[in-house]
């Protein structure tokens, strides 16, 4: 199911970039140049061709791994993706586990105590998380932790300006010092990476802490778990029964949100400097870079299709109903 | 303030280390660096590629034969004589044939930063390389009336023009074409690309004071001085162009003195770091003027007098205060007043709301006109200004809808064989000082940036004679002549000019504008004192 799901992907970006007015021959010719030079590069590029035969083309080197180059940087789409993918993982992923890690406690203890201080707080906070726009909560921050109490790094990237990338090993900076040794490089790009993966973890533990609590609420109102305690159990043993029960859709629907999620860090990137996948997946759509905007797509497709594969890798261990079908 | 005293050795000691982040090199202790913050890292570093940073780079890295003599304006501040141009990197240049024939002889002693010195074959090299890649290059060359290029010997190039003209010196003190250490660049010349122009987007190889050492993208790039550099060496000799994308980033940053220099503000935050004491603001109008323009080539702008009445119905004043928060200056005419006594206020740009229901009413649109302005994000002030003009619009019956479009639509629909935009927002400006050259840039008929497709024979012609006079007086009269051509005509809505604006921490001196309008580092300087 991948590959037709990848190449239906493929072709409705490819399609919805050429059907709108947007090309990038101006953007590459630049203000001054003539018509023979226009010419000249949509010859180049080959978008002087018909449709199909550019689509049939770009599917005939998408299948030997080459993603073609972008116009801007002239850089090899593949080596792009390469380069700043890493960036913003790190960012995602720290966020996504602090976010977990927070917003799933949270929501099995609103849901133990409903209505109480606790779970009002809770959905509070949730509820704030859901509604304050990225780049606002992003700039306050800078505002508050950088400019006024100077406890946060100034906003410049992965790297203070005085410190040394790494050794590329896994492309991100905090882990690649720390697999080196390079206990400054690890402070600092842990020092960067702090105030991001903060702001960004409260975006995605708000939605965490609601469905948690939501499915907990569920199952803790079900006629197992009160037979349970109908029985005598322990609380403790109730409730062991009732995570036990909540944790596969729980993951699931962090998987879910995990898809999304590595697109909506644009904005937070562009404000960090962050320099990762979601900054320059959104200048090449709004410069209309086709080659990279056709290879951001497809990496996002691509990334949601091996989360889905973790998570159902996962289910069919913690879930002991689940069973692979052939 | 104090905070600001405070982070000053912090970030003297953070630009010392700049380099060395980026490049993975020892720092000399007498580094001294300048951080650069704008929203994009140079994506290249070819004149010919025009891509975000390129100009912000190139203007660093190349320079040319001549270049315009500094003065002192009378508040004191050094300016660039827009009226003359001197050698720079020639020592002379003789003219003869009419003024058809320019032999420029080469300054020796200058040298790129791979040690190889300008010869006249590097000029010759680079204006070929322009001349076949058709793009900005041979746009100069177009303008500038230039039929050949020749190395008359090593130190002596000769310049051929179709006709004589007072732009060709002018286009020389730019980076289009730049000139090539063309010996460094053949080496990376292959069959399937003769003027290494891959290599050229990555790399640089200019005669200039700065060449690029190394570039992260996402990042930033380092830059470092040319030791070779013939002129006087500038006080900074290294760079850190950081890429800062976030407008509200690059403010916290230079506010608390971690870059030195924060570029392409807009006004929200120009207004904010105005007040701010560890920042200074400084500003020079330049030439670029924000403009509406009207393409007579479709209805209901075919009819001067519908368009006649749209600008006597913009709001100027209103325009002044709510889009450029009385930082902008008034503009008056397709020139700007830096071109000296070419300039000369427009006859018909002014608030009339009387007159401009009197032409519509003329025009048959007296119960009202239905029109649509595309304006995208390639300025800020474009948004602002298309709410200001449907407000202003709305008083004398016209319904302006507004249709905002993305940066590569806007760019595409205004290249030259399509240009279909009846009513749009542009900025243009004219990197040569000379009128004929931003007359016939934004406004003739072979103009790259006569983006509204105006065409008028009789514009064209004074503006071809005006390129082609070489009498001052004469010149003068010629430039009032076509600004009155063009006033009557009435395709532009000229509002403002923006302005440039220098963002500095406090430290900083020695901004001097260019025409390119872009930051040139070699006059910067920092007294930490």
């Amino acid at each position: 199911m991948v590959v037709p799901i990848l190449l239906g992907i493929t072709f409705l970006t490819f399609m919805l970039l050429r059907i709108g007015d947007q090309d990038p021959v101006a953007m590459i010719a630049g203000p001054m140049a003539d018509e023979a030079a226009f010419a000249e590069i949509e010859r180049e590029l080959g978008l002087d061709r018909p449709f199909f035969v550019q689509f049939g083309i770009y599917v005939g080197k998408l299948a030997t791994g080459d993603l073609g180059e972008s116009w801007q940087s002239s850089e090899r789409v593949a080596d792009e993706i390469r380069n700043r993918l890493p960036a913003s993982l790190e960012l995602l992923l720290s966020a996504v586990l602090l976010g977990a890690l927070v917003g799933v406690p949270v929501g099995l203890r609103s849901a133990q105590r409903p209505n109480k201080l606790f779970d009002q707080v809770s959905r509070f906070v949730s509820l704030f998380g859901f509604s304050v726009p990225t780049y606002w909560i992003a700039l306050m921050a800078i505002f508050v932790f950088f400019f006024l109490l100077g406890w946060a790094p100034p906003p410049m990237g992965r790297l203070d300006l005085a410190s040394f990338p790494p050794p590329d090993i896994t492309g991100s900076y905090l882990v690649d010092s720390i697999l080196t040794g390079d206990w400054a490089t690890a402070r600092v790009a842990a020092g960067q990476l702090a105030l991001p993966v903060i702001l960004f973890s409260i975006i995605v533990a708000a939605p965490i802490i609601k469905h948690t609590r939501a499915i907990s609420l569920e199952v803790l109102g079900s006629d197992y778990v009160r037979y349970a305690k109908s029985q005598g159990l322990r609380p403790r043993t109730v409730r062991r029964i009732a995570l036990r029960n909540s944790i596969t859709p729980v993951l699931t629907f962090i998987g879910t949100e995990l898809t999304g999620l590595l697109a909506s860090v644009s904005l937070l990137e562009l404000i960090f400097a962050w320099g990762g996948l979601g900054q320059w997946g959104l200048n090449a759509i709004l410069t209309g870079d086709f080659a990279a905007v056709q290879g951001y797509v497809l990496v996002l497709a691509l990334f949601s299709v091996v989360v889905f594969v973790v998570i159902d890798v996962l289910v069919l261990l913690l879930e002991p109903r689940a069973t692979l079908r052939p | 303030m104090r905070q600001a005293k405070m982070l000053r050795p912090l970030a003297t000691a953070i630009a010392i280390g700049a380099g060395a982040a980026m490049l993975g090199t020892a720092v000399q202790a007498a580094d001294r660096t300048f951080i650069f913050a704008y929203s994009a890292t140079p994506a290249s570093f070819d004149s010919d590629n025009w891509q975000a940073g390129m100009l912000e780079s190139t203007v660093n890295v190349y320079e040319n034969l001549t270049k315009h003599s500094i003065i002192t304006d009378s508040t004191g501040r050094e300016v660039i004589d827009s009226a003359n141009v001197e050698p720079h990197m020639a020592t002379s240049w003789n003219v003869s044939d009419g003024g058809r024939v320019l032999t420029f002889k080469i300054r020796p002693g200058v040298k790129s930063a791979f040690g190889n010195e300008l010869s006249a074959h590097d000029v010759a090299y680079s204006w070929a390389m322009a001349a076949d890649r058709k793009k900005t290059g041979n746009f100069m060359r177009t303008v500038g009336r230039v039929a050949s290029v020749e190395a008359t010997a090593d130190d002596e190039v000769t310049f051929t023009l179709s006709t004589a003209n007072a732009i060709f010196p002018r286009i020389l003190t730019t980076v289009f074409p730049a000139l090539v250490d063309s010996k460094h660049v053949k080496e990376f010349a292959t069959d399937d690309d003769k003027w290494a122009t891959k290599w050229l987007a990555k790399n640089t190889a200019g005669f200039g004071p700065y060449h690029v050492e190394s570039v992260r993208p996402g990042e930033g790039a380092v830059f470092t001085l040319n030791k070779n550099y013939f002129s006087d060496e500038p006080f900074f000799n290294r760079v850190v162009f950081r890429e800062i994308p976030s407008a509200a980033s690059r403010a916290a940053l230079v506010k608390s003195g971690k870059i030195h220099w924060a570029d392409g503000m807009p006004i929200q935050q120009l207004v904010d770091l105005k007040k701010d004491p560890n920042v200074k603001v400084d500003s020079v109008p330049g030439t670029g003027m924000a403009t509406l323009r009207m393409n007579p080539n479709f209805p209901p702008f075919d009819d001067v007098r519908v368009r006649q009445a749209i600008i006597h119905a913009m709001d100027y004043d209103a325009i002044g205060v709510a889009v450029f928060r009385g930082l902008g200056e008034r503009a008056d005419s397709i020139l700007a007043p830096a071109f000296g006594e070419f300039h000369t206020a427009s006859h018909n740009a002014g608030t009339d709301l009387d007159k401009s229901r009197a032409l519509l009413s003329d025009a048959g649109h007296a119960g009202g006109l239905e029109i649509q302005l595309e304006y995208s994000d390639n300025w800020w002030w474009e948004e602002p200004l298309a709410i200001q003009a449907k407000d202003a619009l709305g008083k004398v019956g016209v319904n302006l809808s507004l249709k905002r479009i993305p940066k590569a639509e806007m760019n595409s629909r205004r290249r030259a064989g399509k240009r279909d935009l009846p009513f749009f927002s542009h900025l243009a400006n004219a990197f040569v000082l000379a009128p004929g050259y931003a007359f016939y840039l934004s406004a003739h008929q072979k103009g790259s940036s006569n983006v509204n497709d105006y065409k008028s024979d009789q514009f064209d012609s004074v503006v071809d004679a005006l390129i082609e006079e070489t009498d001052h007086t004469k010149r003068v009269e010629l430039a009032h002549k076509a600004q009155k051509i063009h006033a009557d005509d009435s395709t532009f809505v000229v509002t403002h000019f923006p302005k440039t604006y220098a963002v500095t921490t406090p430290c900083i001196s020695g901004w001097l504008w260019h025409q390119h309008d872009r930051l040139v580092w070699k006059h910067l300087s920092c007294d930490e004192s």
